[in-house]
């Protein structure tokens, strides 16, 4: 088995018409067994900024930490609040430090240019190879099914209700096909206003 | 003969009289539908020494990606108590972490009086069932009575143990009521077979036998065994990643099999949720 | 092959571990103590490879004293747990790893009880109930099972002991006794061992008390 796969989870996002989603299950496990179902993978790393973390859950920490540590002092020094942009260039290089011994995660961001509110979403491989699309990007153990369901849902200029619609029903249906991602699951929709967080009732099998 | 054989005309079907030709007709259908004759004859490995080489052709496919081998994702749990046996399964079938079907039968309906559990391969033990389910109905035709649990489950250890060490994957749990009373057997692929009040197989049996073995007497009226039995499965398959569904539970008395419920995981969880608070 | 459980209630934290210390298939010890007193109201069962553990909590124990000596107040359980995990996370990556799984179990005088799921890839989470090792599997549906949120200190206790009950019908390893612990707002304190002996006795007594059936 993967070390990727070693706690299981997945995390999926997706651009609107002038907003973005993303989404997370809840589930912590050590392989098979289910340990906790209540570990979100996603964070908000600043207020129209999120960030999404899968993998071995003792990198999610750590990769966590010193992202805040770095993000800190980059508005420390340049005293100007972080776009999702350069937050990826950076999550990029950091991941690239241990090409040789990487943190075994995937990131996904997704969020509103603090100034110009353009959606931004952004996944990337273990050593920070980014992937900017305008449609989705899809990170975890259920990565294929989530693909499957984001091709055929997803469409140009969703309003941000059908945007929700849209993303449930893709984390839902991918993570159920999926032994070791699921039990239960968080929404984020991100708009210029607003950030609405939604639970989802899903199965716990 | 010899003009014969220059021109390669003692093998053409023209040469041959009309019975030959049915015969190897015959002889060919034999060969390429073995097991539908017997169905214990099954094509050898395409290599010499299974007993051996399977294992080592297994470990090499961790690395080659070529697997000959099954998951193990199941829970299944029987017991006795003073009511008869009761059953109770998941139906979650998987390939990897890849979930194939929420909806496998893994109770096996042998006849009216026995039921079998599958865990392990499931092709495996669907096969070996179908033929058990075969020779227990020969066994009530030869002998004019229905076979007794300990025979049946006997059945199907000699087929293990024919097969064993090639690589057969089976877990099961043999159910039913004869003339002695309620049976429970456990039978696996390496032919150990063994009667007993409590039994749980598969991936998700130590989190079943939890909830299980707290809950267990042998007098509980048939209301709480089939909750007892709906529960242990439902908690294992909270916990267990390959173990899921539905959650069937059949009950075997001395008038044969009834299925009591097939219950969704998913609405067993928020009930039971519902019930902490 | 050992055995590490706790459970949090909504006043007070309870840990267990099983005293067994092994080497190869030698039981050397049933009665090694692997809950150990980290702070005033912080206590950690650690169970692992047979020189990690001690050393480990050791290590961990006293850096925690020396943050008292040079702040004059203590770490709260939650950052102590971050401090644990992210020592064992530093160690992961170097030639000197610590095999360590635990539970750090803490009371925290403004946030109430705290249990936190340390393993040795130091993956933490902070949890309601749970137990680690061979045991751990057993115990887990028995937890989901009788666990609520009203739990009081008594009716944890009887959980722990069907966890226990259950571990030595079920385990092929043979551990006997269990340390039980429990942290509240007064401060760390032992409970009585849950022992196989008591535990007979107790089964004895409330077969005799039914009379004994046949079967």
């Amino acid at each position: 088995m993967s070390i990727l796969a070693y706690n299981g989870g997945c995390v999926v996002a997706m651009r609107g018409k002038d907003c973005v989603a993303i989404a997370t299950d809840h589930r912590f496990g050590v392989q098979a067994q289910t340990i906790d179902t209540d570990f979100e993978k996603v964070h908000q790393v600043a207020p129209k900024m999120f960030l999404g973390l899968v993998g071995l859950q003792t990198d999610i920490l750590t990769v966590r930490e010193r992202l805040a540590f770095r993000k800190k002092l980059y508005e420390i020094r340049e005293n100007r609040e972080m776009t999702p942009k350069v937050f990826s260039s950076m999550l990029s290089n950091f991941l690239y430090e241990r090409r040789f011994g990487p943190y075994f995660i995937e990131p996904v961001i997704a969020g509103l240019d603090p100034k110009t509110s353009e959606p931004f979403i952004c996944n990337m491989d273990l050593i920070g190879c980014p992937n900017v699309p305008d449609d989705f990007v899809v990170a975890g153990t259920c990565g294929e099914q989530l693909y499957g369901m984001c091709e055929t849902l997803w469409k140009p200029d969703l309003e941000p209700d059908q945007l929700f619609e849209v993303i449930s029903q893709s984390m839902i249906n991918a993570f159920d096909r999926d032994a070791i991602s699921g039990w239960g699951a968080s929404v984020y929709i991100i708009e210029k206003d607003k950030i609405t967080v939604k639970k989802l009732k899903t199965r716990m099998d | 003969m010899a003009l014969q054989e220059i021109c390669g005309l003692s093998d053409a079907p023209y040469m041959k009289s009309r019975t030959h030709f049915l015969k190897s007709t015959e002889e060919e259908m034999k060969n390429s539908t073995s097991n539908i004759e017997n169905c214990y004859s099954l094509s050898a490995p395409p290599f010499e020494n299974p007993m051996q080489n399977l294992n080592a052709i297994q470990q090499h496919g961790e690395k080659s990606g070529i697997k000959i081998d099954f998951d193990h994702g199941t829970t299944t749990l029987g017991f006795k108590y003073q009511g008869g046996v009761l059953l109770a399964v998941d139906s979650r079938a998987t390939g990897g972490q890849f979930i194939g079907s929420q909806s496998m039968k893994k109770i096996v309906e042998i006849n009216d009086y026995m039921l079998g559990t599958l865990a392990g391969g499931a092709a495996d033990c669907v096969y070996w069932d179908r033929v058990l389910t075969q020779e227990c109905r020969l066994h009530e035709l030869r002998n004019k009575e229905r076979i007794s649990v300990a025979a049946a489950s006997k059945i199907m250890a000699n087929i293990a143990h024919e097969f064993k060490g090639m690589g057969l994957s089976m877990g099961m749990m043999l159910a039913g009521y004869d003339k002695r009373g309620p049976g429970l057997y456990y039978v696996d692929n390496d032919a150990q077979r063994t009667p007993g009040n409590v039994f749980s197989v598969g991936s998700g049996s130590i989190y079943a036998f939890g909830v299980l073995d707290s809950g267990y007497r042998w007098d509980l009226t048939d209301e709480e065994a089939q909750e007892l039995g709906r529960r242990a499965i439902y908690h294992a398959t909270f916990r267990d990643a390959y173990s899921g569904g539905i959650v069937r539970v059949y009950q075997v008395t001395k008038d044969g099999w009834i299925n009591i419920s097939n219950t969704d995981c998913m609405e067993l969880h928020y009930k039971y949720a519902e019930e902490k608070k | 092959m050992e055995t590490v459980i706790g459970i949090r209630g909504p006043d007070f934290v309870m840990l267990a571990a099983d005293c067994v210390q092994a080497s190869s298939i030698v039981v050397m010890k049933s009665d090694h103590n692997k809950i150990h007193k980290i702070a005033d109201k912080i206590a950690m069962a650690t169970i692992g490879d047979a020189g990690d553990s001690n050393q480990f909590t050791e290590f961990i124990s006293k850096n925690l004293a020396l943050y008292k000596m040079r702040n004059g107040y203590e770490l709260s359980p939650k950052a102590a747990a971050h401090f644990t995990r992210r020592n064992l996370a530093d160690y992961l990556r170097s030639r000197t790893p610590y095999q360590v799984n635990m539970f750090l179990g803490g009371f925290d005088d403004k946030e109430g009880p705290e249990l936190h799921f340390i393993d040795y890839l130091a993956n933490a989470k902070s949890l309601p109930f749970g137990a680690q090792g061979y045991g751990g599997y057993f115990s887990a549906s028995i937890l989901d099972r009788y666990y609520h949120d009203k739990l009081t200190e008594a009716e944890s206790y009887e959980i722990l002991k069907k966890c226990v009950a259950e571990i030595q019908k079920r385990l092929i390893v043979n551990l006997k006794n269990f340390n039980v612990v429990v942290i509240d707002k007064n401060g760390i304190k032992n409970l009585e061992p849950i022992t196989s002996v008591k535990l007979d006795a107790a089964i004895a007594a409330a077969q005799g008390a039914q009379g004994v059936r046949a079967h």
